[in-house]
């Protein structure tokens, strides 16, 4: 597989020649301060319109949105919590296991995009 | 019955004509074929016990034929084409008829009227996708091969065993509602647990499927498990245990998927994530909930066949499907990337996609019977899914850190499969009308509600931003070359050293305690025969008289004793 970092625009798929956008920092940033926005948006919409709900948890305004954030980062952070008890070398089970094995390559098509 | 047969036997028989089909296409088109036939023929059919064989007093129900089994025959032949368009590239012999003869299984199974016949496919399902794994060809997946056997294999010998003790308390064979109590129910019970894979029954799910093929992954992860979801929905529906059983479903795989590497894992561990939330249908068990199973079953299949094909693209491409490997794809495989997105999309359950509309009728189904912490649970559980199957999985294949990786677009039969599958997902969840007509029980539902879309937004919308603010403040644990330890640990390593030192320690007292009496016994032999033996000091005072005296002796006491009796 080639490693080149400055690919050149020509030889990407059209769809891909569109995302490369995505490539720079500043675009990446865009894309972030856009998802900020929208989260403010999504929850001042708490307010702007009668929730139909079933418990009385669900009207404490934005309590999807604290519950998904929250939830999320303390799951993401137990897991890390996790790692350290249960993570083993790619090998621990080696040779009755897949994991550090290479796939066959008879069985792949590898084939890199400019042929 | 003249008119109909088991659907079963057309994919049997399909498997029989690719023998006689020459390698290439011709088999390949077979293999579309006979899933089409079949769906045709599911959709026609009339409702009832359509073909009974009598066999030793025994009625074997074919084709028992509702409302339930029919949708989940419908998804299943849907997700045999949609398996085998991927596969159209596969010349492997034995991976073509395993997936032609696995599809027919479970389709014969979910059509099973009777735990006999039920018992019959459930095996066969064990041993023809077991062939998906081996069709690896390395020793990591010849062993894996064969633990998955033994736990399906298993499954079917309980499954046995429970329906031999069933019918001789109650009689009869036929399956359908049971009531948890004897020693038969639950072991017919626990039967399905291990294939629905309960949590502790689950790691077979985690262990095989990534050591499939990269077209047998994404077959099996269509079958096995939601046949299982199906006898449970037909057997045990309404049994309390199952929604705090799906309840812990749902939510210990999510976060072994966050620190996984391996991405088809991540999705096996997703996909155990995905049944929970069925098994909670189930154990509701009221018309809106067992609608919701059936609902996310159907669109379960296609979204998780959908991300499994497009891991599965990737790894055909590069040769590997570890995060930590892989990363900006995006630029020369953007049509795999979408897809993989609408995937995400879809079992995070973004609305205008088919999770929307599935899962929501068994949250809806939790909260309206009250059930809030289950309802707590599987809110956290749909927030932790969007994390890492929605976010986790496109942004380590495609985007994240650049590998350097250029690899081709994938191959035109992939996309096609790919693209089916994603329209699919995307129509169910716009149109959400014609899956709801095929539920078991009528559908008096509404998903597009303002304040259901806004909620669902802000949940995970929300994820994300905690996605990116981890991200970006570096605290979202890298992808890792390793492997996590779960249950599997205890028979893999936990079991074998206990066994190993047990068996030491024991042999060890087995040989010191022989040792010693085999000692003892050689010294008294020794002494013996050296106050005895015939160089012995007593042996030089024998008479020769003395034995005729004990004889006398002997003799008398006969007589004695004669003569008393």
């Amino acid at each position: 597989m080639s490693i080149d970092q400055n690919d050149k625009p020509e030889d990407l798929p059209t769809l891909g020649r569109a995302l490369l956008w995505l490539d720079t920092k500043k675009n990446v940033d865009r894309i972030v301060y856009g998802l900020y926005i929208v989260c403010a948006i999504l929850f001042t919409a708490d307010f702007l319109y009668h929730k139909h709900v079933y418990l009385g948890v669900e009207e404490f305004p934005g309590f999807y949105a604290l519950y998904g954030f929250f939830m999320c980062a303390a799951l993401v952070i137990s897991a890390k919590i996790m790692r350290l008890f249960l993570k083993r070398p790619e090998d621990y089970y080696a040779p009755y296991d897949v994991e550090s094995e290479k796939y066959p390559e008879d069985q792949l098509e590898r084939k890199t995009h400019d042929g | 019955m003249a008119e109909t047969f088991p659907i079963a036997f057309l994919f049997f028989a399909g498997a029989a004509g690719l023998l006689a089909l020459p390698k290439g296409h011709a088999r390949a088109a077979l293999l579309l074929a006979v899933p089409v036939v079949a769906c045709l023929f599911v959709w026609s059919l009339p409702e009832g016990n359509l073909w009974t064989v009598r066999f030793f007093n025994l009625d074997l129900e074919f084709m028992r034929v509702d409302r339930l089994s029919r949708i989940f025959a419908l998804i299943f032949t849907i997700a045999a084409f949609l398996g085998n368009l991927y596969a159209w590239h596969v010349r492997d012999t034995v991976q073509q008829l395993a997936a032609l003869l696995y599809a027919g299984s479970a389709i014969g199974a979910v059509f099973a009227g009777d735990l006999i016949t039920l018992f019959f496919y459930w095996e066969g399902t064990a041993i023809t996708s077991v062939f998906l794994i081996w069709a690896r060809r390395t020793e990591g997946a010849y062993h894996t091969g064969v633990r998955y056997l033994i736990v399906q294999v298993g499954s079917g010998v309980l499954l046995l065993a429970g329906a031999a003790l069933f019918y001789r308390e109650s009689g009869s064979i036929a399956f359908d509602k049971m009531t948890l109590g004897s020693i038969g129910t639950w072991l017919i019970f626990l039967a399905f647990g291990i294939k629905c894979a309960f949590p502790l029954l689950h790691n077979w799910l985690q262990d095989a499927y990534p050591a499939a093929t990269v077209t047998g992954t994404v077959v099996l992860s269509a079958f096995t498990t939601k046949l299982a979801v199906y006898a449970l929905a037909r057997g045990f529906p309404g049994t309390e245990m199952l929604i705090y059983i799906g309840a812990v479903m749902t939510l210990f795989p999510i976060f072994f998927a966050v620190i996984e590497n391996d991405l088809r894992r991540v999705l096996a561990y997703s996909l155990n994530n995905q049944l929970g939330f069925m098994v909670v249908g189930i154990g509701i068990g009221t018309e809106l909930s067992l609608n919701g199973t059936a609902a996310h079953a159907f669109a379960h299949i296609l979204y998780k066949a959908l991300l499994f094909m497009s891991v599965g693209a990737v790894l055909f491409r590069t040769g590997t499907a570890k995060g930590s490997e892989l990363g900006g794809l995006y630029k020369t495989m953007p049509l795999t990337m979408i897809f993989c997105v609408i995937g995400a999309a879809s079992i995070s359950a973004f609305p205008l996609f088919s999770g929307f509309i599935s899962k929501s009728l068994i949250l809806s189904a939790a909260s309206h019977d009250g059930y809030y912490i289950v309802w707590a649970i599987l809110l956290f559980a749909s927030a932790g899914v969007f994390h890492h199957s929605g976010i986790k999985i496109p942004y380590f294949a495609f985007f994240a850190h650049d590998s350097g990786l250029r690899p081709k677009e994938a191959p035109l039969h992939m996309l096609l499969a790919m693209g089916l599958t994603a329209f699919l997902c995307v129509a169910i969840g716009v149109f959400p009308g014609p899956l709801y007509a095929l539920l078991p029980f009528d559908v008096d539902y509404v998903p597009y509600t303002t304040t259901h879309v806004v909620t669902q937004l802000q949940l995970l919308f929300f994820s994300a931003l905690a996605f990116t603010v981890l991200m970006r403040t570096g605290i979202y644990p890298p992808e890792l070359k390793s492997v996590n330890l779960d249950t599997d640990w205890t028979y893999r390593r936990l079991m074998p050293v206990l066994i190993g030192s047990v068996s030491g320690v024991l042999s060890k007292v087995w040989a010191a305690q022989s040792n010693f009496t085999q000692t003892r016994i050689r010294a008294v032999i020794a002494r013996l025969y050296h106050s005895h033996g015939p160089e012995g000091r007593m042996a030089q005072s024998w008479p020769t008289g003395s034995m005729v005296i004990w004889i006398a002796v002997l003799l008398g006491f006969t007589l004695i004793v004669n003569f008393l009796s």
